[in-house]
């Protein structure tokens, strides 16, 4: 098994760059390893089993976590979160002139600080898995009225 | 804006042009079997059609979270799946099934009378 972890996106700054991605903040062998983690996920990654790829979005409330796993049936996906990370497991019957096999996905993904543990919910759609963790109460930005006397 | 930042991220015109899924083709005695991984496709946002001897699938992705959420991190792209096979017409086009379950489209092709294997008796 193996587990490819995503940098904390807290440690990126907060201001998108001028394109939009937040890539450009990273170093040359950050960039370098998201390059090739991505390009040789693209081989095996869905049809044979190992890595995955995955998507981080986040509004004021939620953070959401979206994983494309198709042709996996709900039941065989494992989803936990350990010490702040969220762990995605999930296995696929593949078959094969060999016969039928078992091929097994997994992804380690580093989440804000700020998430609510008890509050995450996942729902798998269309071969994509999307896994909601709400934003601590207190971690949400509060308008302060001042009075003017 | 770093050299390779540069080359990941597609620019607006780029993000319209159609990805090809990932596929995998099985042939018997009396079909082809053709998988076909659209993950994010619903089958609202489905398409297949056979003209001319090539046989088309297009796939449009459905968005799975709130559009007005930022992204922090993108592994996958917003383009339209689309897959285009020709064949030699041996196929019995009229006889295709297909079903999407779980983001994965099955297609079953016949193949024509004529292109099955024929044994032949010897007399």
């Amino acid at each position: 098994m193996r587990y490819i972890q995503l940098t904390n996106p807290e440690t990126r700054g907060l201001a998108p760059t001028a394109l939009g991605g937040r890539h450009g903040e990273l170093g040359l062998d950050d960039q370098l390893d998201w390059l090739f983690g991505t390009a040789l996920s693209g081989f095996a990654g869905v049809a044979r089993g190992g890595q995955f790829p995955v998507d981080l979005y986040q509004d004021k409330d939620n953070t959401y976590v979206r994983a494309e796993l198709p042709g996996v049936t709900p039941d065989a996906i494992n989803v936990e979160l350990v010490n702040g990370s969220l762990s995605i497991q999930a296995s696929r019957k593949v078959k094969s002139v060999a016969g039928e096999e078992e091929a097994s996905f997994s992804r380690l993904v580093n989440l804000p600080d700020d998430v609510q543990a008890d509050k995450v919910s996942a729902a798998y759609e269309n071969g994509v898995l999307t896994v909601t963790l709400p934003v601590k109460e207190e971690a949400k930005p509060k308008k302060i009225s001042i009075s003017v006397n | 804006m770093s050299l390779i930042s540069s080359l990941i991220h597609p620019t607006e015109a780029e993000k319209h042009v159609a990805q090809r899924p990932r596929y995998d083709i099985e042939e018997t005695d009396n079909a082809f079997g053709l998988t076909v991984f659209l993950p994010g496709v619903a089958k609202a946002g489905l398409e297949i059609t056979d003209e001319d001897g090539e046989l088309h699938v297009k796939g449009k992705r459905s968005a799975g979270v709130p559009e007005a959420a930022p992204a922090l991190h993108r592994e996958t792209s917003d383009a339209s799946y689309e897959l285009v096979l020709s064949h030699d017409n041996t196929v019995d086009t009229g006889k295709i099934v297909a079903e999407l379950k779980d983001g994965v489209l099955r297609l079953s092709v016949p193949k024509a009378e004529s292109a099955k294997p024929r044994k032949i008796a010897i007399s």
